[in-house]
């Protein structure tokens, strides 16, 4: 059975939403209940960034081979990435409004989330100024690789470097280890994956009606040539 | 997505009558909700996400239906 | 090697003859540091004045930069990428635009304290930074600049693309560059530069493997 997966996403995020409400959270101060939102907020980052890697993987595939497969499936997976983000960032805007006080302040993973829909919003930007598809694949995928080597080092290397000058993610900022017991974790990482398997059911989606809009183009073409 | 927005949007709701002044206890939504209410949220969540997820399903397979006609030509 | 060396002088060359470029950008941090020095009079707190600081040394960099590859005409450009290996295309360039952003930076310094009072407390240090930082930019802008060569609309593109993945290694370089101002020794500050030497390196070595896949048309 071909759909196992999107069942097996659905379950997991079911099992999200039942047990998220259900299971014993650790009660600390300003968060109170609202350390829940860790298994639908925090997901959506996860998400994005697991769709982000594919469309990368994805562009080096297509400069390597030269199929439009792999360049639709680049395309449409950031695309579905950037859908996530703005969840994202919707819902973080809400929780920090009621938490930190206000809906944005400067944080270095906020910081992060910001320049990560910029570099995907300006690859679609770079994708429409061009025309010809061969010429778009492939500069897009260029500035794909490029920009998502320096996130990802902007995100996850450059905090550890100047790990002895600042004192990193602890306290009050952004979620740290010392927030999630072990009873968390038993929603946290099944709904990781379920959220990350929902992206997917859309990805795939998405990727079939693009290659069914470019099957009927090509017909189009070549019943009036 | 609506899932998410209605969730956090009763989460903060379910502080906001729990939050005090009181710095000494941090009082969570334990003996309000755990006696019945919480399952009215979980229910109204699951439906609106298998909502969703019928939805979809419905998507996919009329787009299975395309691809067969579209491969059959 | 030789076809690098042979790339650059002909840059320089070119250059030297037309003073285009460099005069140019030259006006421009002038003039926008003038400006500045107008609103401003003199600035003596210290994070605005590096803060202001790189921002115009990013505009007039994005500037000088993003004519790099739409200078030549389409005939000259094939008639260049025959006889030579795009590899070495790339490395000339990212080399004569750090010589070029080296110049604006170091031109900018003195302007800048000339004008807008100097705050500077360890120059050695704020200098070594400038030109770590400025290698950096030439390095992204570059490869940012040969991607939006590509399209038909360079201007706007080329500010767009270049904005978000420029942010993490400005980020650093206004980190960097306050630790040299505020003159706290190169314990502090040496991890920085090193970050900053490093981001170069890597960026270079991106740029060397995905330029073919650019010019290639």
């Amino acid at each position: 059975m071909k759909h196992w997966w999107k069942i097996l996403a659905v379950i997991l995020v079911l099992y999200t939403i039942i047990f998220g409400f259900l299971i014993e959270v650790p009660a600390l101060p300003i968060l109170h209940e609202s350390i829940r939102n860790l298994f639908f907020h925090v997901t959506m980052w996860f998400s994005m960034i697991i769709l982000c890697g594919v469309s990368w993987v994805y562009s080096i595939m297509f400069l390597n081979t030269g199929k439009t497969d792999h360049d639709i499936i680049a395309s449409e997976s950031a695309n579905v990435g950037i859908m996530f983000g703005s969840i994202g960032i919707l819902t973080g805007m809400i929780w920090a409004k009621f938490t930190w006080g206000a809906p944005w302040v400067n944080d270095p993973k906020l910081n992060g989330t910001a320049i990560t829909m910029l570099i995907y919003l300006a690859y679609f930007v770079l994708r429409n100024s061009m025309d010809e598809e061969q010429k778009r694949a492939k500069v897009s995928s260029v500035y794909n690789i490029f920009a998502f080597i320096l996130l990802i080092v902007f995100l996850y290397i450059l905090p550890r470097m100047t790990d002895s000058l600042h004192p990193g993610n602890g306290g009050n900022g952004t979620f740290s280890d010392l927030d999630i017991d072990n009873t968390m974790r038993t929603v946290f990482y099944p709904a990781i994956i379920g959220w990350t398997l929902i992206g997917v059911w859309f990805l795939t989606l998405r990727v079939r009606i693009k290659k069914l809009s470019y099957q009927r183009e090509t017909e189009l073409i070549n019943n009036n040539i | 997505m609506k899932i998410l927005k209605s969730l956090t949007v009763l989460s903060l709701i379910l502080i906001s009558s729990t939050v005090s002044a009181r710095p000494s206890e941090i009082e969570m939504a334990d003996a309000m909700l755990e006696n019945g209410k919480i399952y009215v949220v979980i229910a109204v969540l699951c439906t609106v996400f298998m909502g969703l997820v019928v939805y979809t399903i419905m998507i996919d397979r009329k787009l299975s239906k395309l691809e067969k006609e579209v491969n059959e030509k | 090697m030789n076809n690098i060396i042979f790339l650059i002088k002909k840059e320089a060359q070119l250059e030297f003859r037309q003073k285009y470029a460099l005069g140019g950008i030259l006006l421009y941090v002038i003039s926008t540091t003038f400006v500045c020095y107008l609103s401003f009079r003199s600035i003596v707190d210290i994070p605005t004045w590096n803060a202001l600081y790189w921002i115009i040394v990013l505009f007039a960099s994005v500037n000088a930069i993003a004519k790099s590859f739409t200078q030549e005409s389409v005939g000259k450009l094939l008639y260049l990428y025959t006889l030579t290996n795009p590899r070495a295309i790339v490395i000339s360039k990212i080399i004569y635009n750090s010589g070029l952003l080296i110049v604006l930076t170091l031109a900018t310094t003195l302007f800048y304290s000339l004008f807008l009072g100097n705050v500077i407390g360890d120059l050695a240090q704020f200098i070594i930074v400038a030109i770590a930082g400025s290698m950096g930019l030439a390095s992204v802008l570059t490869l940012v600049s040969a991607i939006a060569a590509k399209t038909n609309n360079n201007v706007s593109l080329m500010a767009i693309l270049s904005f978000p993945i420029i942010l993490p290694l400005l980020i650093t370089i206004i980190h960097a560059s306050k630790n040299a101002i505020d003159d706290l020794g190169w314990s502090v500050n040496g991890k920085y530069i090193i970050v900053l030497l490093a981001l170069n390196a890597l960026i270079t070595t991106l740029s060397y493997l995905l330029f073919p896949y650019l010019w290639r048309d």
